[in-house]
């Protein structure tokens, strides 16, 4: 999908997967939208511009 | 809770170790340095290749429920955000009521009905009124 405009409430979240830092275990780990449908979780996706700043 | 931005998964690394405020942090950082999970959501900023401030909460079923794009200069409201979260929990298992504005989790919900319709303000005073009696 382009950056153009984005997914809308309703759609389907197309299938991701990122590099995580997990500050809980203290490692780098993987997140896919697969393992989070399998354990039934809801999410909150939370976008910031960078680290290092200020809001 | 997942944080997403374009910076990488040792930058995040760094940040929450040297930050004192990210010392409690127990939500994993993501990393999209492509920018591709951005797209998506339509939050990507092809000028800068950062990310827009936006927040989106998806159901166990990957569905998207929840979107809201704020300002690069602009902080959001963490307490809305888990508002809007229990209110779609509560819609998911109880899909025939609606949450009204404000609405937090114990309050009234409301079941749209023919008889309410142009008098939702007024049914919803009742049903309020009803209730803290």
């Amino acid at each position: 999908m382009e950056g153009c405009c984005g997914l809308r409430v309703g759609q389907k979240v197309p299938d991701f997967k990122i590099e995580t830092f997990d500050p809980e275990v203290g490692g780098f780990g993987e997140i896919c939208s697969e393992d989070l449908r399998k354990k039934g979780s809801w999410t909150a996706l939370f976008f910031y511009p960078a680290d290092f700043t200020f809001v | 809770m997942i944080t997403v931005s374009t910076d990488t998964k040792f930058v995040h690394l760094a940040w929450q170790m040297d930050e004192p405020m990210l010392k409690n942090v127990k939500y994993p950082m993501g990393s999209d340095p492509t920018g591709k999970l951005s797209k998506t959501f339509g939050v990507y900023d092809e000028e800068s290749g950062l990310s827009q401030r936006g927040v989106f909460i998806i159901n166990p079923e990957g569905v998207l429920v929840s979107s809201e794009v704020n300002h690069i200069d602009i902080g959001r409201n963490s307490d809305e955000l888990l508002r809007k979260l229990q209110a779609n929990i509560y819609k998911s298992s109880h899909p025939e009521e609606v949450c009204p504005a404000k609405w937090h989790p114990g309050e009234k919900t409301m079941r749209p009905a023919p008889e309410f319709v142009g008098r939702a303000g007024e049914a919803y005073v009742q049903q309020e009124a009803l209730r803290k009696r």
